[in-house]
Formats: structure tokens, C-alpha cells, sequence
């Protein structure tokens, strides 16, 4: 459309009330159909189902995914915007969290946030002029797998992550060696895993030893949802990523800016997912410095 | 005592399966042109999108393809129940259902058990298919 000259500017916007009214709840509880019949409710169920069957074909679960949850909490301690800005989080803790819908605990699972986000999209040439050095899309990808988890006989990956990611490398002209970092949709920590997984930054199973010694974190050599992510910065949907991955290549992050700032690589390019459905579609975005 | 849980909503393409639960009978789908049992039930097939089908009743024999255990109550009809088991059973015909597994502690379900259907008839007009160790 912009290239097309039919518009300017393109603003996408997200916001909602989440935390402090039933809706999130309520949509979650409704779009099950029959599954409440058997007690089966909301968003963690599915990805639960799916975790689960990976549990069973891979080596995976908790001891994978509190390298997820503690990793983005550490991020989430340098973002003063962030709902667990002040609240840290040790492997013991994630531990120590109460089991909801295993093999799930609570800090397996994301956020509810009142709030909202927004992104302002033009043409590279507009964008020459604006006060802040932009952020460029140089790729980007969809696949929709399309299977309910109820009926999928590939529960355990993989998800569209892996041929949109294959678009958006293939449009942007690089391979994920060339990733600087990562923003993840991340609904639940294994998302970001069976994704990280599927767009091939690990094979099947070594999600744990590729994750440990601090990989995601401040200091790691791939950073990941730089923000807090989903988990302890805010709920956006695929604006929290979009967002904190333009907002880092311009430079805009403050103490948890890559770079020098957070012994980081400062970052050319960041890779962004969204996804939804409970794996059913899948968005991958590159953008690099302007 | 009246049954306070969700029950299921019927359509045209469902009542034949519900119908079938009453009589304690796993009622499928299965395509007279490719064969395919299907699940859920829908007017054309999947795979080879003929109209032609016929109702076919399963063993009601499978195993667990995944399973999660709900420590939480959604809704507070579950409270009682918890901590419960909701699986996805994969059928020896071939779908997947979803379902609860009944008669076993959480801690002994795992991916891949034999598990074999139960009925529990919740209300008149419905029995809901469970399943058990088999
Ligand atoms: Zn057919």
C-alpha cells in the first residue's frame, strides 16, 4: 500500500484491558467449543496438549523452559515499563511456582496487561526524515499449519515458524547466522522454544543445552525478548516483539539497550515472530538498522 | 443432583456422534470413496472432498497422544475433580478425540498408553465417552 502510494503512513495498533477485566478470559473460554465439556478451557490447554506430546518425542520441559522464563525476567529487571520490572526470578523460583494446567506452571505462562502499543510504518524514503533513525523490514514470512490441536497429528512441531522463517531469510537475503537477536512471541515459554526450534537456531531436543549458561540474556550471545517479552514485560500480542525489536535497532531502549549497555552485540538485525491459534498461523518479520 | 458442567452443543453434523454416545457407541464418519475415518464430522471429506460417506461404530480402543492435568478450575464446576486429566486419545481407526482419562491418577498417564472407552452418563439426553486404562 505504501509502495503502492495509496497511503503514507500505516499505524498498527494494539490495546486492551486485559488484567483488570474478564475479556481476555472470557474470549479464551469461549473459542473451545465442545472442549469444556471435558473441562478443557483457555489458551494454556492447547500448548500444554503440545508441550506434552514434545515432553514425549523430544528432550524437553521444565529444565528447558526455566532457561525461557529466568532469562526474560533479567530483562525484564532492566526495563522499568516492564509488569515484573522490580520482581526477580531464580530457577528456584520457577520452580517453586504452582502447577496450573500441566505440564505447565504459573511462570510457564504470560502475562495479562492493561495497556497497549503501536507502530508507525512508511516508506524508507519518509522515514529518512523523521526525528529517530528507523528500523527496516528487510523480510518477512506467514505459514498457516492450519491444524486444531485436538485433530494434528504433528503436535510436536514443527510450526510455521519454520517455512515463514525460511521466507523471510530468503526475501531479506541472509541466514539465521546472520540474526543479531530474537523477539519471540512467547504466550508460554515453550513457544519460544518449539519456534527457536523450527526456525533451526537448535535441532529437536537441544533446545536445554543451547539455552543454558545464559544464551537469551543479558550478556548471551543471542539475545532474546529484550523487553521481558510476553512473560514479564506486557501482553501485546505480536506488538510487544514487533515493537521492542524496532525500538532496539533504533536505539531507543535505555539500560537494556543492546550494545556496550548489556555486554551485547549491537544489533544490525532482529528477527520477530508472531503466532497464534495455538500454532495454527505464523508470522516471522526481519528488521534491521535504518 | 443436577449436572452443572458444559455439555455439548449439537448441530447437524454432530447429533449422529452424540446420538451414537447415548447408545454407548464411538460413531464415526468414514469416506466411501478413500476409506478415511474422520473426526470431527463434517459434510465433505478431507482428503478426498467426496460427499459419499457412511457412519462406521470404533472399538474404542486407542492410546494417549497427549494428555494435561488442570490444577486450576476454570470454571467451578471442575473444582471437585482436580486434579483432572483432559487427553487427546488417538483412536485405533484413526482420529483424535478429546477426552478425559478416568479410573487412573494423574501420575500414571502417560504418551502412548493403551487406554480403552468408558461411558459416563452425565444426563438423559448425554453420555460423554471417557477413557480408562485398558
Ligand atoms: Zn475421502
Amino acid at each position: 500500500m505504501l509502495d503502492a502510494g495509496l497511503c503514507n503512513y500505516v499505524v498498527i495498533s494494539y490495546g486492551h484491558n486485559a488484567f483488570s477485566s474478564d475479556s481476555m478470559m472470557k474470549m479464551l473460554m469461549d473459542f473451545g467449543g465442545d472442549d469444556g465439556v471435558f473441562g478443557q478451557f483457555g489458551a494454556a490447554s492447547g500448548y500444554a496438549m503440545a508441550a506434552r506430546r514434545a515432553m514425549h518425542t523430544f528432550h524437553t520441559g521444565p529444565e528447558t523452559w526455566k532457561h525461557i522464563a529466568v532469562g526474560e525476567r533479567k530483562w525484564a529487571n532492566l526495563n522499568p515499563r516492564a509488569m515484573m520490572y522490580k520482581r526477580k526470578m531464580t530457577f528456584e523460583d520457577y520452580y517453586n511456582s504452582r502447577p496450573l494446567v500441566e505440564p505447565f506452571r504459573l511462570y510457564d505462562n504470560c502475562l495479562m496487561t492493561d495497556g497497549g502499543r503501536a507502530i508507525v510504518i512508511t516508506t524508507e524514503e519518509r522515514a529518512r526524515d523523521l526525528k529517530h533513525r528507523p528500523a527496516v523490514i528487510m523480510g518477512m514470512g506467514q505459514h498457516n499449519t492450519a491444524t486444531a490441536v485436538n485433530y494434528s497429528t504433528h503436535l510436536a512441531g514443527p510450526t510455521g515458524a519454520k517455512k515463514s522463517g525460511e521466507m523471510a531469510l530468503s526475501m531479506a537475503e541472509i541466514t539465521l547466522d546472520d540474526i543479531d537477536a530474537c523477539e519471540i512471541y512467547d504466550c508460554f515459554t515453550y513457544t519460544v522454544e518449539i519456534n527457536l526450534q523450527s526456525y533451526g537456531f537448535f535441532g529437536p531436543g537441544e533446545g536445554e543445552d543451547w539455552l543454558k549458561g545464559g544464551t537469551i540474556e543479558p550478556g548471551g550471545r543471542m539475545p532474546l525478548n529484550t523487553s521481558g517479552g510476553q512473560l514479564s514485560e506486557a501482553y501485546f500480542m505480536g506488538l510487544t516483539s514487533l515493537s521492542e525489536a524496532a525500538m532496539q535497532l533504533m536505539g531507543r531502549c535505555g539500560d537494556r539497550q543492546l550494545g556496550p549497555e548489556t555486554n551485547t552485540k549491537a544489533p544490525e538485525i532482529i528477527l520477530c515472530s508472531d503466532s497464534g491459534g495455538v500454532s495454527r498461523c505464523h508470522s516471522s518479520f526481519i528488521l534491521r538498522r535504518g | 443432583m443436577e449436572y452443572n458442567k458444559p455439555l455439548p452443543k449439537l448441530n447437524a453434523d454432530s447429533k449422529p456422534f452424540w446420538s451414537g454416545c447415548r447408545e454407548h457407541e464411538l460413531r464415526f464418519q468414514k469416506c466411501n470413496k478413500c476409506g478415511l475415518i474422520r473426526w470431527p464430522p463434517s459434510i465433505i471429506c478431507p482428503k478426498c472432498h467426496s460427499r459419499d460417506v457412511q457412519w462406521i461404530v470404533a472399538s474404542g480402543r486407542g492410546k494417549v497422544y497427549s494428555f494435561v492435568v488442570y490444577h486450576i478450575a476454570y470454571q467451578p464446576a471442575f473444582k471437585d475433580d482436580l486434579p483432572y486429566t483432559v487427553a487427546i486419545v488417538e483412536l485405533e481407526e484413526g482420529p483424535h478425540l478429546l477426552t478425559n482419562i478416568v479410573n487412573c491418577s494423574p501420575d500414571d498417564v502417560s504418551c502412548d498408553m493403551p487406554v480403552k472407552v468408558m461411558w459416563d452418563d452425565v444426563t438423559e439426553e448425554f453420555s460423554l465417552p471417557k477413557f480408562e486404562p485398558a
